[in-house]
Formats: C-alpha cells, structure tokens, sequence
C-alpha cells in the first residue's frame, strides 16, 4: 500500500513545480482523481494503529470521562479546556498526555506520526458538526480571544496579518494567480488534517497556519504553543458557523 | 479513592515541590505547549511612521527604474529568475554561530502578487491596478512622488486599515530601495500586450 504512495506523490511534485501558486488543469485533474481515492487515507489508517496501541476509543472515551458514545461529538467539541490538563488543548496534546499516562515516550506534535494518529482520531468525528462552545468556561473565551488577537495582529518582514488575506472584503479576490479562500465556507477548520498536494504530504491545521505565517514572512510560532491552539478555535468556529461539517482527511491544493 | 489519591498528591507535592511533574497524576506537564509570546513580540509591526521621500531620490534614472521593477516582480532572492540588475544582491551573507558564512535569500516586493502591472506575470487584485499609472495618476495630478513613496514606505498613513504590505517601517527595504520602487512605479512604461 505504502509503496504506491510514492509514484503518486512524485507526479504531484512534478507537476506542481513550476507554477508558485497556480494550479493548471493538469493539477485540477489529478485533484478530481484524489478525490475519489485520497492518499491521505493511508497516513489515517496508519494513525489508527498508532491509536489502537494506546487503547482507542475505549481508553480515549475514559481518559476524557466521556462515553464511547458521545465521544464523536466531544471529539468535535476540540479544542478545548480539559481540566486535568490545566488548559484549553488539542487532540494531539490530549493524545500526549495519554502516552505520558501509560509510561510510553510522547510523540512530538511536529511529527508524522502524531499528525496521523491525530487525523484518525478527529476523523471520528466525521460528518458532526463542530461543538465548540466558546462562552463554556473562562478559559475556552480567552483562548479564542487570544486567537482572534493573534489573527488580526500584524507582524513580520511585510507587516502583514492573516487579517490582511483573509477578511471578508477580500475573499475571492486574487493573489498571485491565487483564490483567497473564506476560511468559514472553506471549512478550513473541518478538513485538516488534509493531504495537500504541492506538499505530497498530510499536514494539520496548525501546520497550515505555519505554511501562511512562512510565506508571509510573519515568524512561524511553534505547534501546541497558546496562540496555535487558539488559532485553530478561531478557525474552527468559523467552520460551525459556517456549518461546515468535519471531514477528515481533507484534500488541499 | 479519589480525594485519597489527591491527598497523596497534596502531601507529596508539599514535601518534594520540586518533583511535581514526576507525580503519575499531574498530568499538566505530560504535554508540550511550547511559548509563542515572545516570538510574537519580537515580531510585531511598528507603528504607523511618516516618511518623507529623500532629496537623493532620483525617479529619472534608468538604473534605479530596472532595479524597482526587479523588487516590483520578484518575492525574493531564491525564486527571482534571471541576472538582478546593477546594485542588486540575491543573497546577504552573514556568518552562522559555527563561524561558516550562511547564504540567505534576500527578500524582494512580490508586489505583483496583489497588483496588475506593465509586464505582470499572474498579477493578483487586491490592490489596485497599477497599469498606467503615471497617464492615470501623475498626469492628472492625482497623486505625487510623495504619495506614492509614503504608499510603499507605510500605507497606513493614509489607510489605517490597509491590506498593502510595510516595505519600510518593517525595514524590508531601505529608503534608497524605496527610491528605486517609486521610480519604478511612476516611470513611463510600455504597453504590453495582453497576457
Ligand atoms: C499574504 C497572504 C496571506 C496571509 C498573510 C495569510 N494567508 Fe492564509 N492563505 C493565503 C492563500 C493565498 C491561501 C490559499 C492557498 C491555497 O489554496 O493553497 C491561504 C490558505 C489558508 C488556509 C487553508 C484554507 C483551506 O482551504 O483549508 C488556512 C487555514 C489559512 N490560510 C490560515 C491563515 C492564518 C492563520 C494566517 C496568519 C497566521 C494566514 N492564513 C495568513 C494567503 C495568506
Ligand atoms: C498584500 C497586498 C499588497 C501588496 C503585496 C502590495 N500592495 Fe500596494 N496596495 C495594496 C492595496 C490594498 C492598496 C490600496 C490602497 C491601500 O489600501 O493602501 C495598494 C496601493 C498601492 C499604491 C497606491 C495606488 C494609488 O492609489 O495611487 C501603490 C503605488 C502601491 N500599492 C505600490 C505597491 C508596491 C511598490 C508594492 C511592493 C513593494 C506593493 N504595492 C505591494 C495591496 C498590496
């Protein structure tokens, strides 16, 4: 299975290299063709493995003190204040915590296999809306505030804020040969981690903040710290607004 | 069950403070949530600045012309094509903290990505359209050399609220690149055809 991947993944370098954001009709082809069969799909079964060695859903339902029941949408409800962790967390920081729980080493957040492992386990709550209720508690409020702040916040070598590319009164229009998307009607915040195909790899949410943060020149801050977390409950808000259902994985340009 | 264990937790953190993150049930440590603030401070936007365009400013030169026009269409020193112009550098060197000399890619305007232009390849529209600018704007006396150089340098000055990037105020570019990107933009282009 795996060793299909890598063809695949080539041609997509390939065929991506040349334009710096363009994406021709060789692309759009190629991207109806994934569709249907996702390569990401791979790195998500094998995030369930990983998962099936921590004890899934069982002992992820008992580690939050939820039923297996309700765990797709509490799943949904991520980020989130988790008391026994102090904060208002990701999935992946959750998963952390249970490595550590069983005596086991911790993946980092940057890596493959977390972002695998995190992809199956938000998958599970596929098709849910989002159920991030920002008023919840105090802690919940502030992080989003602080993710608004740190949306809007201009900075770096070009004094530019994501605000900058991505409010409303500038969706649709172009950069360089580029759509700027609306995060909300996108789902932006329902469909990483996704496969993106200019990166022939799976990337988070987080780590797209940090692809926009590079190429914007705004220095890249670091996965799991405050201000990511409360990026993705910003983001992630704008999905339910938005009513975009969760869909993972996603397939991105 | 509980409220012993906690008890425990209670005792042992008083007598071994130091070892709290040791305790199998403090799991506030067992994650990372490494610190951004500082990133984020040292990276801020300062604040809005006024510039006056300097006498040394030449907008009639050709060279300065070629090189606004480089830093007009080009992101930065490693993706830019073809020779830079005359006065250009692709890369700064700097020496890394192993002593060896570390190439790194000079940052350019990328303009063309939020404007059209004379010669633009994908030029986006998020700023406006800055073909024939100097028929539309400067033969008109809609604007001045100082307009468009306080718009390159800082366009907050005159929009609070701009998307445009800070090419000068962020130190991107120095006054005279400034100088170069205001020769460029009010020069009189050719026409090219449609793309
Ligand atoms: C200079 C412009 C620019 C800035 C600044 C910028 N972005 Fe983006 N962003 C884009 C463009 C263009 C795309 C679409 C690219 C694509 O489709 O590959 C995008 C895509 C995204 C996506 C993926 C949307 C999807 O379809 O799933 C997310 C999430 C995102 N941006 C978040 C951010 C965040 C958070 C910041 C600030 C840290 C930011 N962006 C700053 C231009 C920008
Ligand atoms: C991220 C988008 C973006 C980038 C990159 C950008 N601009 Fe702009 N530019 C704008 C917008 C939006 C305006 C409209 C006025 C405003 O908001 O300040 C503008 C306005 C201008 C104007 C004034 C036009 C007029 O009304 O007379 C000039 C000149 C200009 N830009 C030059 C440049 C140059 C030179 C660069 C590169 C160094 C650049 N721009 C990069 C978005 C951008």
């Amino acid at each position: 299975m795996k060793k299909l991947l890598l063809p695949l993944a080539l041609m997509v370098t390939v065929a991506t290299a040349g334009e710096q954001f363009a994406m021709s009709d060789a692309d759009r082809a190629m991207y109806k063709e994934m569709l249907e069969n996702n390569p990401a799909d791979i790195f998500v079964e094998e995030g369930g493995e990983l998962f099936e060695e921590l004890g899934d859903e069982k002992a992820l339902a008992k580690f939050l003190g939820v039923s297996e029941k309700e765990l797709p949408k509490y799943i949904a409800g991520f980020p989130r204040y988790i008391k026994k962790l102090g904060n208002v967390v990701g999935i992946d920081q959750v998963l952390q915590a249970m490595q550590v729980e069983q005596g086991k080493e911790k993946y980092k957040l940057k890596s493959g296999k977390m972002f695998s492992m995190l992809a199956y386990v938000k998958s599970l709550a596929n098709d849910e809306q989002f159920t991030i209720d920002t008023k919840a508690d105090e802690h919940i409020k502030a992080s989003y505030d602080l993710g608004k702040k740190t949306f809007e916040t201009a900075r770096g070598g070009r004094g530019l804020s994501c605000l900058s590319c991505h409010s409303a009164d500038i969706v649709g229009q172009v950069l360089r040969t580029q759509p700027l998307p609306d995060l909300g009607k996108a789902g932006a915040g329902a469909t990483w981690p996704a496969y993106r195909m200019t990166k022939s790899s799976l990337r988070t949410l987080q780590r797209r903040f940090q692809g926009c943060m590079k190429n914007a020149l705004l220095k890249v801050i670091p996965i799991g710290s405050k201000e990511m977390v409360g990026l993705e409950v910003y983001i992630s808000t704008l999905a339910q607004e938005a009513k975009q259902p969760i869909a993972i994985p996603g397939l991105k340009r | 069950m509980k409220r012993s264990i906690k008890n425990i937790t209670l005792i042992s953190t008083f007598v071994l403070s130091s070892s709290v993150a040791l305790i199998a049930s403090d799991l506030t440590k067992a994650y990372d949530m490494p610190d951004a603030s500082k990133l984020i401070e040292k990276d801020l936007l300062k604040e809005p600045t006024k510039f006056t365009m300097p006498k040394s400013c030449n907008l009639d030169d050709a060279e300065a012309i070629k090189r606004g026009e480089f830093f007009f269409h080009n992101l930065n020193g490693k993706k830019a094509k073809g020779k830079a112009p005359k006065g250009v550098k692709k890369f700064t060197e700097k020496k890394g903290k192993d002593g060896k000399i570390k190439k790194k890619p000079k940052q350019f305007g990328n303009c063309v990505a939020c404007h059209n232009i004379e010669g633009a390849k994908g030029g986006g529209n998020i700023g406006p359209d800055l073909t024939n600018f100097k028929k539309t704007y400067l033969d008109t006396k809609t604007r001045d050399a100082q307009f468009v150089y306080q718009k390159i340098a800082d366009a907050r000055i005159d929009n609070p609220k701009t998307h445009m990037t800070i090419n000068l105020t962020t130190k991107l570019f120095d006054e005279s690149e400034i100088c170069d990107l205001t020769a460029y933009v009010m020069s009189d282009k050719k026409p090219t055809k449609e793309k």
